[in-house]
């Protein structure tokens, strides 16, 4: 038991250097399947997050939600993102819209905007400094890959992990949100990342490619 | 129960015209009952002051005036549709069986977001809003469609992930200044505790930040409108009344919510300042973007755009004048607004293109499509006798008793560029030679009835406010200012 709590307090604290980890993997990502894994290591980082919040502070919900995270953000959602670039049957290149080289860049510097910007609440709020600086990187790199990827595919992907950043950043700061709000928040997800599959249906049969930064007839 | 029924009709409602041939028939069915559930709720609130069930849901003034005006766009759309929807062409999500499901989900995210306390609810059904709607939105499967589709979904799933970031900010300060957790997400405990709020005064304001640019997106203030005009132009004429006239005024309540909360936590300097912002950036910038457009509904879509800009100046101006005509003006442009997309409606289906440039001599072969346009025209520049005169009056009179002279100039240059617009385009398209003979002339009975109704209600709430109705909006200012 000494050994689980251990291993808890050692998850919290190592948590922040893997999520940067996967956010630089994110932004070099050539291939389709890196993103995907990537994604869902990520997820696995905030899963033992939350579960050794849970651990310490001995709250049953946070086991539920923790469960539910690995079940719906690391195993679900990846499975269903493999089944849809299958079915999609499209090329597995992301198409960065920048090289590789600039695109780490910018997201390091991202990381470093992060820290700075934590920064002034760090004290007020009394966390731990690196996880809600890379619960910012999150918001910021999701958002970063939003524009810098013309795939309609790779646009879900960076919407879930914007979404993974505000998730920790709630986890950290208020050690979750009530129960049920959790559920529905996921629930949404669950819906959001289906409906875009639907849509990326839709795109690839009308305009036969699924690159949304071509999409351009609607103007003004 | 009272509380429970409208949401329930609408989710049964939507399984059950899924089973059933006679979509048509069967959804105007269930929209009665629905109706007669809303008014009814509308009705209680309005006797009891509140209605609350359990911890999650709860009606009060404030809502009700949302409800009222929410229950009478969606009959319109409903009869609308019921007219407009006999020329779909049959495929897998284009079914009018499908329309009507989704419709149903719509108004019950919406009327969801309406009815909860807790504010973490009230996101996830806001969200949901985004997602009932998308498909309508990209219901027609032509390439514009689909491309509205995904930009409305990503943009707006996006915006509301900042509005969920500035949720958990704020319950965050609510939690550190000594809210217990469980009660620090619900409206009513948060409105009571606000003025211990102002300890975490730097967290409440960023909360406030991220939740206008979050719910803003939604709301469409520029610049965080780009889906909004691609969503309008793109999606079937009911649901593009259905997007203008209720769904931005659901993320507007969302605001106006929150607006209270920060005015009591932290005085009404920062939050009404960063509305008075985007209002008089929306007003300006989509009055000016009115000239240039080239499709009728994209025109309307930015006059939206212009409307939440006065709502939100009225809000943020505050006081009995600017917050009476906002409240009022939320109604009086939904019905407005319909009765611009139920006719542009008409003009598509009849003429089979809505670009301006394509279409003249409307009077001559249109009359009556004509007739709806030039009134629904008049009503929503502001003429008076048409009620959106009297909530711009408001919202004008109120700039000038507080002083706020650039607040009134704006607002005054926004509403002449916004008329100057129409103006230009109406005549363009109504007057002159007609260029090819149209595909066909004719006006569904249905569609004539509510552009009918539409007329009535704007003389009426024009020439006098009724009392109830009145008596309604005073109590929402109750509620927001105590």
């Amino acid at each position: 038991m000494v050994l689980v709590d251990l291993a808890a307090s050692k998850a919290l604290g190592s948590a922040a250097v893997l999520l940067f980890l996967t956010v630089l993997m994110l932004a070099a990502a050539k291939r389709m399947s890196t993103s995907i894994v990537a994604f869902a290591l990520q997820s696995a980082v905030l899963a033992a997050q939350v579960l050794a919040v849970a651990r310490i502070h001995g709250s049953t919900e946070s086991y539920v939600i923790g469960a539910l995270v690995i079940l719906i953000k690391v195993l679900g959602i990846p499975y269903a993102l493999f089944r849809l670039v299958d079915k999609l049957q499209a090329p597995h290149d992301v198409k960065l819209s920048l090289s590789p080289v600039y695109s780490v860049f910018i997201t390091a510097g991202l990381i470093f905007l992060s820290f700075t910007a934590v920064h002034t609440y760090v004290q007020e709020l009394r966390v731990s400094e690196d996880v809600l600086a890379a619960a910012v990187a999150l918001i910021l790199s999701g958002a970063f890959l939003m524009v810098s990827h013309g795939k309609a595919l790779m646009q879900i992907i960076a919407l879930l992990v914007l979404e993974n950043g505000i998730f920790l950043a709630a986890l950290i700061t208020t050690f979750g949100m009530p129960m049920i709000i959790e559920i529905g928040v996921f629930f949404d997800l669950v819906m959001g990342v289906l409906l875009m599959g639907i849509f990326a249906f839709r795109i690839r049969d009308t305009f036969e490619h699924l690159d949304v930064s071509k999409l351009r007839r609607l103007r003004g | 129960m009272v509380l429970l029924l409208p949401l329930l009709i609408p989710v049964l409602g939507a399984a059950i015209v899924l089973f059933f041939r006679r979509a048509t028939r069967t959804a105007l069915l269930i929209g009665t009952a629905e109706i007669a559930a809303l008014s009814w709720l509308t009705f209680a609130t309005y006797r009891h002051g509140s209605v609350a069930f359990g911890h999650y849901l709860r009606a009060d003034h404030l809502t009700a005036v949302f409800l009222a005006s929410l229950c009478v766009i969606f009959a319109l759309v409903l009869v609308y549709s019921s007219g407009y929807l006999r020329h779909l062409p049959p495929e897998r999500f284009s079914s009018v069986r499908w329309f009507y499901a989704l419709l149903f989900l719509f108004l019950f995210t919406m009327l969801a977001s309406y009815l909860s306390s807790n504010l973490g609810l009230l996101w996830i059904f806001m969200e949901g809003t985004t997602l009932a709607s998308a498909l309508l939105v990209g219901f027609y499967e032509t390439e514009g469609a689909v491309e509205a589709g995904w930009k409305y979904l990503v943009v707006c799933t996006v915006g509301l992930a900042f509005a969920l970031f500035g949720t958990i900010a704020l319950y965050l300060a609510a939690v550190k200044s000594g809210v217990a957790g469980g009660s620090a997400l619900d409206w009513t405990s948060l409105m009571a505790a606000a003025p211990q709020l102002s300890v975490m005064k730097n967290l409440v304001k960023l909360a406030f930040v991220f939740l206008i640019v979050g719910y803003g997106t939604k709301v469409g203030f520029v610049p965080l409108h780009s889906w909004l005009p691609d969503a309008h132009a793109e999606a079937p004429s009911p649901i593009s009344a259905m997007l203008s006239a209720a769904l931005l005024n659901c993320a507007m309540y969302a605001l106006l919510r929150y607006d209270a909360i920060a005015v009591r936590a932290i005085g009404p300097g920062f939050s009404h300042h960063l509305l008075l912002l985007f209002g008089g950036v929306s007003i300006l910038i989509a009055g000016l973007l009115m000239i240039v457009q080239r499709d009728l509904k994209r025109l309307f879509a930015y006059s939206s755009v212009e409307h939440m800009g006065i709502i939100a100046t009225g809000i943020g101006l505050g006081g009995p004048l600017g917050l009476y005509g906002a409240l009022l003006h939320t109604f009086n442009h939904s019905v407005a607004k319909s009765v611009l997309f139920f006719a542009a409606g008409n003009v598509r289906e009849n003429l089979g293109t809505l670009r301006i440039d394509r279409i003249s001599g409307m009077t001559r072969m249109l009359p009556f499509t004509s007739g709806a346009l030039i009134l629904g025209g008049l009503a929503i520049v502001g003429m008076p006798p048409f009620a959106l005169f009297v909530s711009e009056f408001a919202i004008l009179s109120g700039a000038f008793s507080q002083a706020r002279h650039l607040v009134a100039v704006i607002f005054l240059v926004g509403l002449t560029l916004a008329f100057g617009a129409l103006l230009f385009h109406f005549l363009h398209m109504l007057g002159g030679e007609p260029k090819d003979t149209p595909e066909s002339r004719k006006v569904a009975g249905t569609e004539l009835a509510v552009i009918g109704v539409c007329a009535v209600v704007l003389l009426i709430f024009g020439v006098h406010v009724p009392a109830q109705f009145q008596k309604l909006v005073e109590g929402a200012m109750a509620v927001l200012q105590q």
